[in-house]
């Protein structure tokens, strides 16, 4: 026992410069991240500014039960729950594919152009998204429903329509998205060695297989690493783009735990309330990420720790 | 494996064709909303709102710039985002880094410990009020410091760094350089960099774009209009109270609202122009690579 | 065993900070206590001998240049001593920045135009953040004292079920300012020979020639017979054609002092279905439910659109002299009232004196000389030969502010503060004819003998009666506007009505009639 705490004091010794580069961002997290964290509680208090965190009465679980026993709870739920998914399944891997086919482009100038323009629309704000897309795809004068009806199909009012919502949500996003969301696994096939990709060459691998074999398994720690971080913000729908697209008529779809955080904790200055949602988001997501974690760690031995 | 390799060339070809035609496809895709953004900053703003424009100005203007470069905070809010990004990229790329090697080490002890640490802040944290209160007890309110200090790490861009290390850098390269007597710091600065520009080049845009469109904390920390940052002016004029119209003094939002129709797609290009600019330079790190095989050898 | 370590270092570092962030309890601060001192003069300008500095966290609007800079406050500091340090916090965002600043007690001494609810009156006045003004009022503000006298329901609307004034609003006796009014495209109807109409039938008629008579005469079917902001402006203006009222800031009727809260009447749902034939005869703008303000302000300003409500002309200037106001329609069942009126206490949470506040005296003489006759004038039109002139004894801007090419409150921001702000002053028929030329002053004649006897501000409750409104009312509107709508597109159909009653009766319908019935027995009854 004593012989093996030496070791591990030796094998800390050895390393010191890795433990000094450490502690100046170790002392931000602490500053910064835990720190705050005493305010966690205002979410079983009900927190008055003059009275201070600890002085605001404590009230338990009672937002909890506020917010359970909404009448929308169920729906928001739901409907964070399905954008999420329907998230992670089609937004999640469509960067992958993007960036897997900027990296087979033999001719120099179309790869260049291509990623050029995949990331540019990442930069348009999301109100012009919006007010582009209530352009794009309005039932009357939208381009969108010029072109449906040149085909023979009937004008459909996206934009009003809940079951169209989260196909419009996500498809735009997707638009607006892949290209900066593919660089990181640009960067990662980049890293590649080349050696790799000559071996499979020699060994009469087509391009096909290439990308199979070579460069996939070259950016799977990468994609799973990616896939983690992305499960573990599950309940983390981002809020603003919805709250524009938002109308009563797609509110059946598009009702989500953070826009209504937005209405009923932070613009009516509620941050118990707000506390008590957030918290509930956050441990769900703690949740997620270490079973997913876990598993990452047990099947692929790639992990966040 | 073993592959035939007359089908092998002929499959080379339709991979090489249905690539192409993909790229055609998404190109033409994300062309279109783009060239309509550009289109209409330069038309009459009631034809594009009453969807008569859809791909070329219709009633030419240059009314918009004009309006945009005649608006003096657009420029102050240029400087002082340039000069947080350029600043606060320059902390957030060295405490990343800091951070993101250590943890890449698997000989490291205690790593798992501080990647829990690291990992649980991004789930947990006190909330805006403590923030703010700490933020404030440390003097740096209304400071160009709240831009960069409270933002210097982001959990997320420190395990992506992380993981490019743990990845793309063989284990055994650095066994070696050690094994020859080459300090952590050494091998560090002279080895693990200058094999990790994808990912200094990916972590810049990242942070650099980050800056570029924070506008939360400069809503909070901020108070003196000189400090203000480009997103912060922008916001002023895109977004108006959407539920102002009702209300009893709303006298003057019809016009504003009119004017921010008019500029909004001006205002986003001349607002995106340098971030756009810097990606080029980005990119040419992805492409050279890194010849870590030539290394090895 | 590591998992234990983590979690011990963790609940180590948390348990260490928690004490740090403890912070003692502030006395709740006592108006009467800080009595002003020599340097006070109680009537009279200058306020104070020696200056003193008044931080006031004020929101500035899209068109205002930073209030400091604005003549009327550089001159009113010479006036009175008192130099007024504005936060001008931006309106994007303005919410947010608002509440971290109130919940971190980083306190100004004044808010102005600062977005309150009631909600947030109740719970931080009593709370003591906020202090009381009615003793202030009393002592120190004549003109504030004088409207208060002269129109009880202001005192009314403003007074917290404690008795305590905590906030102020606008005064607004200008009856046209209050309301908004119908405006119909005259060029079209004489264009195709028709009368206004003086029902909902014979509305109906004209819109339908609106929409198939080509009333503008290019070739084209591109008229819009009738828009409007949203459904909800739409129903609250029309409404009164079924008796239906807006009192105490809801869907609310009064009668014989009995409240009674409608969204589940029978005449709502007609109002619903009367409309749900407008918009499937593509009478009413098909877009209503998705357009964005601006497309609507277009339309309106381009002079496509037959019939809309709206307060005021200025947002369709240019094509204005094609509109008239005419009176409201009647209804079927012979109802012909027009309810949506705000009360005299317009936009409340316009003003607020804080706990931190060193000179609550010499800030309530502050305000209060902005709703007198000279203070409000001097307010909106800033000083006489430089920013405007009295033209027939009545203040008037000139030209280039009235006709300037970015618009005239742009103009009038550059001065004066009120455009898109809530500043506590007086807005009356002397003093307001930017907001009110001619032509809106006839459309509010037209109305004025519709409207009915009284319109009830919205009421004050207690902070724990105003946190369960809040929470009932939140998932009943949700459910209210959406429904409504569906109704309104079709998506619904009307003989779903009894599940959609049922369903409001169980989210506690009831219990929100009951709730103002009995805020009406405590603030309006007599």
């Amino acid at each position: 026992m004593q012989d093996r705490s030496n070791k591990l004091m030796k094998r800390m010794l050895v390393r010191y410069e890795l433990y000094l580069m450490l502690l100046l961002p170790l002392v931000w997290f602490i500053i910064f991240q835990y720190v705050p964290m005493y305010g966690v509680q205002i979410a079983f208090r009900e927190f008055m500014p003059n009275l201070g965190f600890l002085g605001s009465p404590w009230v338990g679980f009672e937002h909890f039960e506020r917010f359970f026993s909404s009448y929308y709870f169920e729906r928001l739920l739901w409907n964070t729950l399905s954008i999420s998914l329907f998230q992670t399944l089609v937004a999640f891997p469509i960067p992958i594919f993007l960036a897997l086919l900027i990296h087979e482009i033999q001719n120099k100038r179309m790869r260049k152009l291509l990623q050029n323009v995949t990331y540019m629309p990442h930069f348009i704000s999301i109100v012009v998204i919006v007010g582009m897309l209530n352009l794009f795809l309005s039932s009357e004068t939208g381009f969108v429903n010029h072109v449906l009806s040149a085909v023979g199909i009937e004008p459909i009012a996206f934009m009003e329509r809940a079951d169209w919502f989260k196909t419009v949500l996500i498809s735009s996003g997707v638009w607006q998205n892949m290209g900066w969301q593919s660089i990181i696994y640009i960067a990662a096939l980049s890293g590649l060695d080349p050696q790799l990709y000559e071996a499979a060459k020699i060994d009469g691998a087509s391009r096909w297989q290439r990308v199979m074999h070579v460069s996939v398994p070259g950016i799977l720690p990468t994609i799973i690493i990616l896939l983690i971080l992305d499960i573990g913000h599950f309940m983390n729908v981002g809020f603003e783009k919805i709250l524009l697209m938002q109308n009563e008529l797609n509110m059946e779809a598009s009702d989500v735990i953070s826009t209504f955080i937005y209405r009923n904790g932070i613009l009516k200055g509620d941050f118990s309330y707000s506390a008590s949602i957030g918290l509930f988001n956050a441990l769900i997501n703690f949740i997620l990420l270490i079973v997913i974690n876990a598993y990452a760690r047990r099947k692929t031995e790639t992990s966040l720790w | 494996m073993k592959f035939e390799r007359r089908t092998k060339i002929k499959d080379d070809q339709w991979f090489d064709i249905i690539v192409y035609a993909i790229a055609t496809v998404i190109l033409i895709m994300i062309l279109y909303p783009l060239l309509f953004v550009v289109s209409a900053s330069f038309s009459d703003p009631s034809k594009v709102i009453g969807g008569e424009m859809w791909l070329l100005p219709k009633g030419f203007t240059l009314d918009a710039y004009k309006e945009v470069f005649e608006t003096k905070e657009v420029w102050t809010g240029y400087k002082n985002t340039i000069i947080y990004t350029v600043l606060g990229t320059l902390i957030n790329i060295t405490l990343t880094t800091l951070a993101a090697y250590p943890l890449s080490r698997k000989d490291l002890p205690g790593r798992s410990i501080f990647m829990f640490i690291i990992a649980f802040t991004m789930f947990f944290s006190g909330g805006l009020i403590p923030t703010y209160l700490l933020v404030q007890s440390l003097g740096m309110v209304d400071t160009i410091w709240s831009m960069m200090i409270p933002t210097a790490i982001a959990t997320y861009n420190l395990i992506v760094m992380r993981t490019y290390f743990q990845t793309s850098i063989p284990w055994e390269l650095q066994e070696a350089a050690l094994m020859d007597g080459s300090s952590n710091t050494r091998l560090l600065v002279s080895i693990i960099l200058p094999l990790s520009k994808p990912i200094i080049a990916v972590m810049v845009l990242f942070y650099a774009v980050g800056h570029w469109n924070a506008y939360f904390n400069a809503l909070i920390y901020l108070n003196s209009e000189h400090l203000y940052p480009l997103q912060i002016i922008l916001r002023n004029i895109l977004i108006t109270n959407q539920n102002a119209l009702m209300e009893g003094d709303a006298f003057g939002l019809g016009e504003r609202l009119l004017l921010a129709e008019s500029i909004k797609y001006s205002l986003i290009i001349v607002a995106s122009i340098p971030v756009l600019l810097i990606y080029p330079f980005v990119q040419r790190h992805f492409i050279k690579g890194v010849m870590i095989g030539s290394l090895k050898g | 065993m590591k998992k234990n370590v983590t979690f011990a270092l963790i609940s180590v570092s948390l348990a260490s900070v928690v004490f740090a962030g403890c912070s003692g309890k502030d006395p709740v601060a006592d108006p009467t206590a800080s009595a002003p001192t020599d340097n006070f003069h109680a009537t009279g300008f200058p306020i104070v001998e020696k200056p003193i500095t008044l931080d006031i966290f004020n929101r500035q609007s899209n068109s205002n240049i930073p209030w400091d800079k604005m003549l009327v406050f550089r001159e009113y500091e010479k006036m009175t001593n008192i130099k007024a340090s504005f936060k001008n916090v931006p309106t994007a965002g303005f919410n947010e920045k608002r509440n971290l600043i109130l919940n971190t007690k980083d306190l100004p001494d004044i808010f102005i135009s600062a977005n309150f609810t009631r909600l947030d009156a109740v719970k931080y006045g009593t709370s003591g953040m906020f202090i009381p003004l009615e003793g202030l009022i009393d002592q120190y503000a004549p003109n504030i004292k004088a409207l208060f006298d002269q129109y009880p329901e202001i005192k009314q609307s403003l007074t917290a079920p404690d008795g305590h004034i905590y906030m102020l609003s606008d005064f607004v006796t200008l009856f046209s300012a209050r309301t908004a009014k119908p405006w119909l495209n005259k060029k079209w109807l004489d264009e195709l020979g028709l009368e206004v109409p003086k029902t909902t039938q014979e509305l109906k008629n004209v819109l339908i020639a609106f929409r198939d008579q080509d009333p503008n005469r290019n070739g084209q079917k591109d008229e819009i017979p009738m828009s409007g902001e949203n459904l909800g402006q739409i129903v609250s203006n029309i409404n009164g054609a079924w008796g239906l009222e807006n009192q105490m800031g809801n869907r609310i009727n009064v009668q014989d002092d009995k409240v009674r809260y409608w969204p589940a009447d029978d005449r709502y749902k007609q109002i619903l279905q009367y409309l749900h034939e407008l918009y499937k005869e593509k009478l009413l703008d098909n877009t209503l439910f998705t357009q964005q303000d601006t497309e609507y302000l277009t339309k309106t300003s381009e002079a496509k659109v037959g019939f809309f409500y709206k307060q005021a002309t200025d947002t369709f200037s240019a094509v204005a002299d094609q509109f008239i106001g005419i009176e409201p329609v009647a209804g079927p069942n012979g109802d012909r009232l027009h309810t949506q009126v705000q009360p005299i206490a317009r936009s409340y949470g316009a003003f607020a004196i804080t706990s931190a506040n060193p000179y609550p005296a010499e800030s309530i003489r502050w305000i209060d000389y902005f709703s007198g006759e000279e203070g409000s004038i001097f307010l909106r039109y800033g000083v006489e030969g430089q920013t405007f002139n009295y033209a027939d004894g009545v203040p008037t801007y000139p030209d280039e502010v009235l006709k300037n090419e970015k618009g005239s409150a742009f103009a009038i921001s550059q001065f004066a503060p009120w455009p898109g702000t809530a500043i506590t002053h007086w807005i009356n028929d002397k003093n307001s004819n930017a907001v009110n030329p001619p032509q809106v002053q006839e459309a509010a004649e037209k109305l004025e003998p519709y409207i009915p006897e009284r319109i009830l501000g919205a009421p004050l409750f207690d902070a724990a009666t105003a946190k369960k409104v809040d929470t009932l009312l939140t998932d009943v509107n949700t459910y209210i506007d959406e429904s409504s709508a569906k109704f309104v597109n079709g998506e619904r159909s009307f003989d779903d009505w009894d599940n959609y009653v049922s369903t409001l009766n169980k989210m506690g319908l009831a219990e929100i009639e009951e709730i103002y019935q009995e805020a009406y027995d405590t603030t309006y009854k007599n």
